[in-house]
């Protein structure tokens, strides 16, 4: 069925990506660090349009410089100003969508070529892609499991993990580094709008019907996996635009929670309002 | 080194805030075992004082000690910090067997150890402080008095010798507050160990501590609780909106704002 070489790629791509985008998401809820997502994603707009123009066949490597800067701007903003997080993120998402939209005005023969980015594009999954995804899904899923008490501990109270002795400076950087990879690489599956919900959604579906952190954590995982893997699946079989049918994986798999969350824990730690 | 220094020794310390000097030369010891309260009104630097101590701030000028060795992560290993609240969101799972299971090294490896296994390891320093019943609870949704008998029960995992609590009855209603003292005074006698309490509670503070430090920038007076009440320089810290009275027969003291 799935004989075509791109959508080997794309189903690999899937493979390597969901998982990964499951795990980080249990921190990225706690964390409410959904709209850094979001930002750093769309600030790969520019990106892609920085490359294209620039004459780069390849524009990963200008994807993830730009979404590294755009990152490495917000902290650098938010020490240097008094201004909320979220405000810096909004200016940043705004800029960087503008710029990207006008380097794209000025490129002949790239019309097409933003859609694919906004919204993913299966067929867009290049072999060197496909390496850099695996090199950079392992090695983040190997940071987190070997950080995972640390992350969980400054989770819970920054302070009480500086006191125990943990360098949370560093950290919440490699985190931070982390979670800028992850995202500009998913983006070829998913695309720029729809991307932060595959880090997002999972790991609310498996806060619905989890009891516990480690619960949550596989649940999340074996999520992403599934979302990405049969998001992508669909969208082949149904000829569907490729990201939006993950999204609506995630989020069918998320109304299924509420259902299960009665079966799973019913007398449960229910929200109680 | 003399074989038994202070718990904590305090020298001339400033600290200075966006410009301002909230901490302006406060020189304070502690001794060993004492059980001792840190009262000042609103913004006379006790957090700040307290986040100096365990090295979160940095200071400007002066010197701190803990357990006669500078801050250093060998002598914060010794220390126990009981944060007001957690920063948790209700979005993270985390259970309050996974928290507790974070602070001890046989449980480090708790994501893949089973929860018999964990609880083995927890129970002898955690059920005598009644949280055993806790330990399936997701820890965002613990109510403010089960969540400070869970902190208490973090730091006492690893037996400091130091305590520390900022404000740990905020948030607490009246029985909560009471027993939450119990708590600590029993605590205290059981494992023998310093700590210091800053709160706003002055009829806890001074029914329960041994020693009150009154602090306004400077520690500005100190002494056992029925000093403090005696001492009008205490009105002088509060800017004058305080009027501590005993009840006679119970020894009990209120404070009027
Ligand atoms: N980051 C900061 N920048 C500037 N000023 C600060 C900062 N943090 C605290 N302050 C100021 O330092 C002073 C002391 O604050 P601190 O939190 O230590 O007081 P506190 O005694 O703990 O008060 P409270 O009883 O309200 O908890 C306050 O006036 C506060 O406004
Ligand atoms: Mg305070």
């Amino acid at each position: 069925m799935f004989t075509e070489a791109y959508m080997l790629r794309a189903l690999m791509a899937s493979v390597l990506l969901g998982p990964v985008c499951g795990l980080l998401g249990v921190f990225v809820t706690a964390r409410r660090l959904a709209f850094f997502s979001d930002t750093v994603a769309h600030s790969a707009l520019a990106g892609v349009a920085i490359g294209l123009w620039l004459g780069a066949s390849d524009p990963t490597p200008a994807m993830l410089a730009v979404s590294i800067g755009v990152a490495s701007l917000l902290l650098w903003l938010r020490q240097r100003t008094e201004l909320l997080t979220d405000t810096i993120l909004a200016l940043l998402l705004s800029t960087s969508v503008a710029l990207g939209v006008v380097i794209f005005s000025q490129l002949k023969g790239y019309r097409g070529e933003m859609e694919r980015y906004l919204f993913g594009d299966i067929l867009s999954v290049s072999p060197m892609d496909l390496l850099t995804a695996s090199i950079i899904s392992v090695g983040v899923t190997v940071l987190i499991l070997v950080w995972f008490n640390a992350l969980t501990l400054i989770t819970t109270h920054e302070d009480l993990a500086h006191v125990t002795g943990i360098p949370v400076r560093w950290i919440n950087l490699g985190f931070t580094l982390a979670l800028t990879l992850v995202v500009t690489l998913a983006i070829r599956l998913v695309g720029i709008i729809l991307v932060t919900s595959l880090l997002v959604v999972p790991a609310a579906t498996a806060r619905n019907i989890a009891c516990n952190l480690r619960q949550q954590t596989v649940i999340a995982w074996l999520l992403g996996l599934g979302s990405a893997l049969g998001g992508v699946v669909a969208s082949y079989s149904f000829n569907l635009p490729c990201g939006p049918t993950i999204v609506l994986v995630c989020a069918a798999l998320f109304v299924a929670s509420l259902a299960l969350q009665k079966v799973v824990r019913p007398s449960g730690h229910t929200p109680a309002r | 080194m003399t074989p038994h220094p202070p718990a904590l020794q305090i020298q001339q310390v400033h600290v200075a805030l966006g410009g301002t000097a909230v901490l302006r030369g406060v020189t304070l010891s502690v001794r060993r075992g004492e059980l001792v309260a840190l009262i000042g009104p609103n913004g006379s630097g006790k957090t700040t004082l307290l986040r100096a101590i365990l090295g979160l701030q940095s200071i400007d000028s002066g010197e701190i000690q803990i357990l006669g060795a500078p801050i250093s992560p060998s002598t914060l290993a010794r220390v126990g910090y009981v944060p007001q609240k957690l920063e948790l969101d209700r979005g993270f799972g985390l259970s309050v067997r996974e928290f507790l299971a974070l602070r001890l090294p046989e449980t480090r490896h708790w994501l893949w150890q089973s929860h018999r296994k964990i609880d083995a390891a927890l129970a002898p320093s955690v059920e005598e402080l009644g949280v055993m019943p806790l330990l399936n609870r997701p820890v965002s949704r613990l109510s403010g008095g089960q969540l400070q008998r869970v902190l208490i029960a973090w730091s006492l995992l690893r037996k400091p010798e130091l305590l520390l609590l900022d404000e740990p009855t905020a948030g607490v209603d009246t029985p909560g507050e009471r027993s939450f003292y119990e708590l600590i005074e029993s605590v205290h006698r059981r494992h023998q160990m310093t700590i210091i309490l800053v709160s706003h509670d002055l009829s806890m503070v001074f029914r329960h501590a041994q020693w009150v430090f009154a602090l306004n920038g400077v520690v500005c007076c100190q002494g056992t609780p029925e000093d403090i009440i005696r001492n009008d320089s205490l009105k002088e810290a509060y800017g004058l909106h305080l009027t501590p009275y005993h009840h006679h027969h119970s020894g009990e003291v209120s404070h009027v704002h």
